[in-house]
């Protein structure tokens, strides 16, 4: 796809956004009560126990961990009914008649929500959270760079996770139902409300077969420190391979979509 | 070199719809929620067409014939049950993009528009996604505008505009890359008569000068008569006429009215070969004859000998009202125009 295109619908896309500043302002409120809460209840948990250290994290590792997955995961906004609304309406059919990848098309408006959240919400909640909390990120320019690349892969993973699941309204329309257990998955498999580590050891082996750990639990150890540099190399690799099974299961579904597809509404 | 002559070329194209019914009312739903009876509908059956470049082809049939489904599978957006379609040598459905690209798309119902954005920028979008140069997009946007009085309309966001205007800014929008074939499905739905007229005008001279090939879907019998010189009918999914719009009249219509005034209303028309009175008022009299044994002007000719004639016309059965006998499997008899 054309790198021009796709910055002009990334631009259109965030601009569709900025109209919505109440959404904005009530998103800011909203995301900085999680962070707010989950503080909160990590400070009052670690009190409970003499020791300081509970699963490789002391208070403020994992002050610093629920502020940051928190960031991380408002920056990876994005509406996952896009495909489903398009297949309600009908209106996917307007953007098939244009001579430009579907799922591209797909990612340029999600990059473009997903932009404009970063910088309204997650700017924000992590300027007043530094204030706020004892928070600790050891600063190495390679360990940011990594944790960046490491960010985009996962971001990349969340986009398919949405295509994924927004295909299925090629077969069922009313699909609503799967995006609600799909975001309970994604939120507690992806280590976005309790970081891995603190898993029972029955639900680990689950973990490591599903993609979702790479999308915020993987990207927010690098940054905090948890991965050394070395391990944070093998993370991206294992997040690359796992874009490529997951871009293979997207162009599958896409291939046998389109045959079930029905245009709603003539 | 004859290959290069065809635009479109369908063969045994057919489409099914796996439709799943839930009952009607509460309980229907809430037995839905367990079983639900799952139900076939061929919207296209099995139907062959060629259509040469330049050609301006009016697609028509009653609502659910499988217009629509046609349209779509042609331009990519469905995938046919069965059968091949190829579209300037593309199958649409195996390369989807490449078809989109030689192709313009015009659903009346829906827009390509970009809701919120101003219709200049909608037009900037598109000359990107269809890698049109600048001096090109230039050229052909003063075509555009000239031809559909655009200019006033480009500030304005795609929500405010009339129904004609997006209308007018739509088929503009399916044109910017200058496409050999242009598909419309009901492209003059809702629009006034001016509206139309200019939107017909406008098709009818892309066609001549462009050689632009013209695939047009409409409940509006004026737009096929004015329009499209060959017509396809559909009904439920199959093929039932194709042909030149004007060969439909000779095929279907066996008779034709005469209206015909006299100057007093004491005449009684009778001992011409081939006349029966269909309807009297005053001095006006409706007859019909059956054209396909008798030659218009013998009958003109007998009836001038015999009577003294004020005003004459011989009534021509509208498209329209051919269509819809054959909607009905009527047989066809040409009815005089209502006043």
């Amino acid at each position: 796809m054309n790198p021009k295109l796709f910055i002009k619908f990334v631009s259109v896309s965030f601009q569709k956004q900025v109209t919505y500043r109440f959404d904005c302002f009530v998103g800011i409120v909203n995301g900085f009560l999680y962070v707010f809460i989950f503080t909160s209840l990590w400070k009052a948990l670690y009190s409970q126990f003499d020791t300081t250290m509970h699963n490789g994290y002391t208070l403020t590792a994992i002050v610093t961990y629920a502020v940051l997955v928190m960031a991380v995961r408002i920056s990876f906004t994005m509406h996952d009914s896009i495909i489903y609304r398009k297949v309600m309406d009908g209106s996917i059919a307007m953007e098939l008649i244009r001579p430009t990848s579907f799922f591209f098309m797909n990612l340029a408006e999600n990059v473009g929500h997903s932009l404009f959240h970063m910088m309204a919400r997650t700017v924000p909640i992590v300027i007043i959270s530094v204030f706020l909390f004892d928070i600790y990120i050891p600063f190495e320019v390679k360990r940011f760079l990594l944790f960046i690349v490491s960010c985009i892969a996962g971001y990349i993973l969340v986009s398919m996770m949405n295509f994924i699941a927004g295909l299925l309204a090629f077969w069922f329309i009313e699909i609503f139902p799967f995006l609600l257990f799909k975001y309970a998955f994604y939120t507690f498999f992806s280590g976005g409300i309790v970081p891995i580590d603190f898993f029972p050891e029955f639900l680990k082996p689950l973990v490591n077969l599903l993609p979702f750990q790479y999308m915020l639990y993987y990207p927010t150890t690098i940054l905090i420190g948890r991965a050394s540099l070395a391990e944070a190399q093998s993370i991206i690799v294992a997040q690359l391979i796992w874009i490529v099974i997951m871009g293979v299961i997207c162009s599958l579904m896409w291939g046998a979509g389109k045959k079930k597809l029905i245009i709603q509404g003539g | 070199m004859q290959q290069n002559n065809i635009a479109i070329k369908v063969k045994g194209l057919s489409k099914d719809f796996d439709i799943s019914e839930s009952g009607r009312g509460f309980s229907g739903k809430l037995k839905a929620l367990f079983y639900r009876r799952r139900k076939m509908i061929t919207a296209v059956d099995g139907i062959d067409f060629e259509i040469k470049r330049g050609e301006f082809v009016g697609y028509v049939g009653e609502n659910g014939a499988g217009k629509s489904t046609t349209i779509k599978m042609l331009t990519g957006i469905l995938v046919p049950t069965s059968g091949s379609a190829e579209v300037n040598g593309i199958i649409p459905f195996k390369e989807r993009k490449k078809n989109a690209a030689k192709i313009g798309v015009v659903f009346g119902q829906r827009t390509q528009l970009w809701w919120d954005l101003p219709v200049r920028e909608s037009f900037d979008l598109l000359r990107v996604i269809f890698r049109v140069s600048r001096s090109d997009f230039k050229s052909q946007m003063k075509k555009l505008d000239k031809a559909l009085g655009l200019n006033p309309l480009m500030d304005m966001p795609v929500r405010k505009l009339s129904l004609g205007q997006r209308m007018r800014c739509d088929i503009a929008a399916s044109l910017i890359h200058n496409p050999p074939v242009l598909f419309l499905d009901e492209p003059t739905i809702g629009l006034d008569v001016l509206a139309k007229e200019s939107i017909r005008n406008f098709l009818t001279e892309i066609n001549r000068e462009e050689g632009t090939t013209i695939i047009l879907t409409t409940h509006d019998m004026n737009d096929i008569e004015k329009l499209c010189k060959r017509l396809i009918i559909l009904e439920e999914g199959k093929i039932m006429y194709d042909g030149e719009t004007e060969l439909l009249k000779q095929k279907f219509v066996h008779e034709k009215v005469i209206e015909v005034e006299f100057y007093d209303d004491g005449n009684i028309i009778q001992g011409i070969p081939g006349i029966t009175v269909v309807r009297e008022q005053g001095c006006k009299k409706w007859l019909t004859f059956d054209n396909d044994n008798f030659g218009i002007g013998d009958v003109i000719g007998t009836i001038a000998s015999r009577y003294k004639i004020k005003d004459i016309s011989v009534n021509e059965p509208s498209v329209e009202s051919i269509i819809r006998n054959i909607y009905n499997n009527r047989a066809m008899l040409a009815t005089p125009s209502e006043e």
